[in-house]
């Protein structure tokens, strides 16, 4: 090899290091679930605005970067690549988003605009988050409902497991069958004892095997 | 038993007891919002650094702040890095990047971007908390504040704040953060306490950049209309401005000889810093030092006799003695650097 050679080789190696260092970190071309159920209708809006919609059972994408909204007539039901399971009430919007950090698993963030959620995590722990304007419920394996009032005021009843939740003034564990709210300007409430399984009732119609 | 051994047996049962109700505490009470926890045997000091944001190279430039000689790069993993926020003891960076609306967390011991958190649509500036426990970032596409607990990484909060915040900066005594709006033409302040806007403060056209000057005053550009502007830290009153040109940028503070401090600006359109001294009331020029291509980002040394210039077109640091006003010093850094920033 010549001195050229090596000057072409080294030149080609620190390009592609050069590329490989600036590249993003979150590749927006692999799912990060699927759309898989819908009653009346939910709209999936990408990041550059185009709109795809999911009536009935199915199997629609998600990426990175997508808002998926119902509207006051439609539930909705998604499954995450990392085996989390997410309904959408009426009327819930929100943001699939991810959080890098070196040497750890994406971890998997839902924004929630409004509406309500319900999450269960399947098969071991998982990094999994759910925000609301007020405050962020932090997950490894549970099942848990949150809700987002207009006034960005959230409620969480955990029906299975630990949730983290926490707003800007304070982070508490929420523990199984017990409910907390999270206040603009205050710390989540503290957890009180709630009907669990009355939270996750209006999943049923969703969550119930193909007739 | 002997006394000593007596002690010690009632040493370990106080930290025993001690450590099962710091348990209980941990596991009832909500846990407080702390900057990163550091094992003491490895906290070492770090020499100061200037770290520079480099917008067109998705990068930070690092300098060492004695020398001034390159330490290294450190790529952001995103796009766009644009402003940025060093913590108290020099060991974490955080930048915005504008076309990804994510913040970059920045390890700068080992100068590497160590994780990459989604805020909002373009992602613009960067203010730590008084304690560093938080990371307010202003989202100029969705009108809001992100809030990053420093720890965590998670975003607890969101305040939905004026049109296009592009400015952010925390009162001395931490109960406000002042937010600058370019389509409100305001200031909003915010009660840290309730996250609730207390005022809105009519500033003047494009209000950008903002800082608290050490005696508490707050200090901003409006981009169109060319001036700065001072705002009481009491009653949250506009009480000064001042014309200084085309392209006003962003603010620091030092001293030239025997006066000051002095509000140095730098002014794009000039290739000039100029620096304001007076009661806000009536400011007046008292230096101008002739710079590079572009000035814009601007940060000063401790002791206030050094300044560290930004030059988005040129594409360089200049370290400018304040009481010369020579530069002493001339750094190349990547494309497009606009904010400037030293470890303490």
């Amino acid at each position: 090899m010549t001195l050229g050679h090596v000057s072409a080789t080294t030149t080609i190696l620190s390009l592609s290091l050069s590329l490989t260092l600036t590249l993003p970190v979150h590749a927006q071309n692999a799912p990060v679930g699927n759309a898989t159920n819908a009653i009346g209708e939910l709209v999936i809006v990408r990041t550059d605005g185009v709109q795809q919609r999911l009536q009935g059972k199915g199997n629609v994408p998600l990426y990175e970067g997508d808002v998926v909204k119902t509207d006051s007539s439609s539930q909705a039901m998604i499954e995450f690549v990392d085996g989390v399971t997410v309904a959408l009430n009426e009327n819930t919007s929100f943001k699939l988003l991810s959080r890098w950090e070196k040497d750890m698993p994406v971890v998997r963030i839902l924004r929630l605009k409004q509406g309500e959620v319900w999450a269960k995590t399947n098969g071991g722990p998982k990094r999994f988050e759910v925000e609301t304007p007020v405050a962020t419920a932090a997950v490894k394996e549970t099942e848990f409902n949150l809700k987002v009032q207009d006034d960005g005021q959230s409620i969480l009843t955990v029906i299975e497991g630990v949730v983290s939740f926490g707003t800007p003034f304070g982070t508490c564990p929420i523990r199984t069958d017990t409910i907390s709210y999270g206040v603009r300007g205050k710390k989540c409430t503290k957890p009180a004892a709630a009907d669990a399984k009355a939270a996750k009732s209006w999943t049923e119609a969703l969550r119930s095997p193909a007739k | 038993m002997r006394p000593s051994s007596y002690y010690r047996l009632h040493s370990l049962l106080i930290a025993s007891l001690a450590m099962t109700f710091a348990g209980c505490a941990d596991s009832l009470q909500p846990s407080k919002i702390g900057s990163y926890a550091l094992k003491q045997d490895t906290v070492q000091s770090i020499p100061p650094r200037i770290y520079v944001a480099n917008e067109s190279t998705n990068d930070v430039s690092v300098i060492d702040a004695t020398t001034f000689q390159p330490v290294g790069t450190i790529p952001s993993l995103n796009h766009s890095t644009h402003d940025l926020a060093v913590s108290r003891d020099g060991r974490r960076l955080y930048a915005s990047n504008l076309a990804s609306g994510r913040v970059s967390v920045i390890d700068t011991v080992k100068r590497e971007t160590i994780a990459s958190i989604y805020t909002g649509d373009r992602c613009h500036v960067v203010a730590l908390s008084n304690d560093d426990s938080q990371l307010w970032v202003a989202n100029i596409g969705e009108n809001t504040i992100s809030i990053i607990d420093t720890k965590t990484f998670r975003i607890l909060g969101t305040i939905p704040v004026g049109k296009g915040p592009t400015g952010l900066t925390f009162s001395h005594d931490g109960r406000f953060a002042f937010v600058s709006g370019q389509g409100d033409k305001t200031v909003g302040v915010v009660d840290t306490a309730s996250h609730q806007i207390v005022k809105s403060i009519p500033v003047g056209a494009n209000p950008h950049f903002m800082v608290v000057a050490r005696d508490g005053h707050v200090w901003g550009v409006n981009t169109g209309q060319n001036d700065v502007y001072v705002l009481d830290p009491e009653t949250h009153e506009k009480v000064g401005s001042f014309v200084v040109g085309d392209k006003p940028q962003q603010i620091a503070f030092a001293y030239k000889g025997t006066t000051g401090p002095l509000a140095y600006v730098t002014v794009g359109s000039l290739n000039k810093v100029i620096g304001l001294a007076g009661d806000p009331k009536e400011l007046k020029i008292v230096d101008e030092i002739a710079v590079g291509e572009g000035p814009n980002g601007i940060w000063s040394n401790q002791e206030g006799t050094r300044l560290f210039v930004a030059h988005d077109k040129g594409n360089e640091i200049r370290v400018i003695d304040t009481g010369t006003g020579q530069t002493i010093a001339t750094v190349p850094v990547g494309r497009k650097p606009i904010r400037v920033v030293v470890s303490r």
